[in-house]
């Protein structure tokens, strides 16, 4: 993984893999670039660098098994006391829009960097959090805007 | 294409036809340089855009007015109602074409091409041209062979002057239209201006006067009498970096700073076609409702132009999931075109063919 590319399509691979959601509709929210520069920003190069290597190659072992998949990312990347808490923030991240600060041993351990601390990605982030399409609603006054439209049932295109 | 001057309803219903395609063909190419901006960036220029396109389609429905006033049928299931882009505007201008682009300088160097200001008068409306390949219509008539007007303005004065013509003729005959197809502000609101029953010749000329006054600008005025700017002026304010104010005058807008982020935009692919997209897959697929969806959107606003216009409301709702549909699209990187993004492509209501 050298360029900004091969970064951004193993951070998509793991993200999906995380969050059951297809590739495309990942992109299609628009925060694919603005999440993977905040897992950067609060957890660092090297910690990037190694989740994303790990997940790559946990995707290769499992060569499409759902199976070994699930087993080598419990074992090799959930289970990790460094990458775990990294990955369960990024799927909360998808999910919610907000980075919440790492728990307060993953700081004691590896670091403490200002951009760790809980907030909100950005306005778009919580409009494009996979809750709402989770949950079969829009996002209250940001999405299916128009007058009347709440007397209708929300149109989603559900996962 | 060429159009004979107005002398028939029937030529009244060509020319208002054309105007609801003329009306519709813009809103494509505005909305496609409006959604290829990256999410909360650019709300300056996303608001200019976005107040334009509502009013094309206030533009739209009013035309529809008009068109069923006189009696015409406002067929937007018709072949060829939606172009295929890029393509050459429906009243017969044929020095530019539009076509559905990223935000850039260069699409809004078009934007003004397609508003800009009428500059002829009487006679000098039409301007002689050959005739062109991609002219979106057959001739209506070949009367006057190879004239085309020189903007949308002048293709409104050219109507107005009609019903003016055909009202002295035929009288009040003229709107034998059927009052239950007009589309009233009871189901039409808040879309950039007040939408117009047209039953006579006043509510016929106040519509036209909403047209033309909030597109080109007719007559020279930068603000309309509602003290609303031009669409040209509107977008002319993006490429300058700066907002009109009262007082000013074409050119020289004085206002308030506008920052532009001309990098802040996905590079979506230029006039995407279904044909771009044969690899099977979720983009596919995207792109396929996406069409589908349009195409049911105008059959809905057909039938809301039919005498139901009840059906504008849930249709509000409809656009909502267009846009939503389009975002995601955008966003997707465009298979094996690097440094490309994929565009959704606007479709009439015709089943969209899977190949």
């Amino acid at each position: 993984m050298t360029g900004d590319h091969d970064v951004l399509e193993a951070f998509l691979e793991l993200s999906a893999t995380l969050t059951g959601y297809s590739r495309f509709r990942l992109r299609g929210t628009g925060q694919a670039e603005p999440y993977l520069e905040t897992t950067r920003d609060a957890s660092g190069d090297g910690v990037l660098a190694d989740l994303l290597a790990t997940s790559a190659e946990v995707h290769a072992t499992a060569a499409g098994d759902e199976g070994v998949l699930d087993r080598g990312l419990r074992a090799r990347i959930l289970s990790d006391d460094r990458l775990g808490p990294v990955a369960r923030n990024v799927i909360k991240m998808w999910f919610v829009g907000t980075w919440y600060q790492l728990p307060q041993e993953w700081r004691d351990a590896h670091a403490t960097r200002a951009p760790d601390a809980t907030h909100v990605v950005s306005p778009a982030s919580y409009t494009e959090g996979l809750l709402w399409p989770t949950i079969g609603a829009n996002p209250p006054g940001a999405k299916g805007q128009g007058y009347g439209t709440w007397a209708a049932p929300p149109r989603l295109d559900l996962p | 294409m060429t159009l004979r001057r107005i002398a028939t309803v029937e030529d009244l219903h060509s020319y208002l036809h054309i105007a609801m395609q003329l009306e519709h063909a813009t809103i494509p190419p505005y909305l496609t340089a409006l959604y290829s901006m990256h999410p909360t960036t650019n709300a300056d220029a996303y608001r200019v855009i976005r107040v334009v396109a509502v009013e094309e389609m206030l533009h739209l429905t009013l035309a529809a007015n008009l068109l069923n006033a006189v009696g015409g049928d406002t067929a937007l299931a018709a072949e060829g109602f939606v172009p295929t882009y890029p393509a050459h505007l429906p009243d017969g201008e044929t020095d530019f074409e539009v076509g559905t682009r990223a935000f850039s300088k260069e699409t809004i160097a078009t934007f003004l091409q397609i508003e800009r200001p009428a500059v002829a008068e009487g006679e000098g409306r039409f301007v002689a041209r050959d005739r062109s390949s991609r002219a979106l219509l057959p001739a209506v008539d070949a009367h006057e062979d190879d004239l085309h007007f020189y903007s949308i303005g002048e293709f409104y004065a050219e109507i107005g002057d009609g019903i003016r013509r055909l009202h002295d003729e035929m009288g009040d005959a003229l709107f034998c239209g059927d009052p239950a197809r007009q589309v009233g502000p009871e189901y039409y609101y808040s879309g950039g201006g007040a939408i117009t029953k047209v039953t006579d010749l006043d509510s016929a000329a106040e519509a036209m006067r909403t047209i033309s006054e909030q597109g080109e600008g007719l007559g020279g005025a930068i603000f309309d009498e509602e003290g609303e700017l031009a669409h040209y002026y509107r977008f002319e304010q993006l490429l300058l970096g700066r907002y009109y104010q009262p007082g000013d005058t074409g050119g020289s807008p004085t206002g308030p700073e506008l920052a532009i982020d001309w990098d802040a935009v996905y590079p979506v692919k230029a006039d995407a076609q279904l044909a771009d997209y044969a690899e099977p897959g979720e983009l596919r697929d995207a792109v396929l409702a996406y069409s589908t969806a349009y195409g049911e959107f105008l059959a809905c606003l057909d039938q809301a132009f039919s005498g139901r216009p009840d059906l504008l409301v849930p249709a509000v709702g409809d656009m909502f999931h267009i846009k939503e549909l389009a975002s995601q699209i955008m966003r997707n990187p465009m298979p094996g075109e690097p440094g490309v993004n994929a565009a959704p492509v606007f479709r009439g209501p015709a089943p969209v063919e899977v190949s």
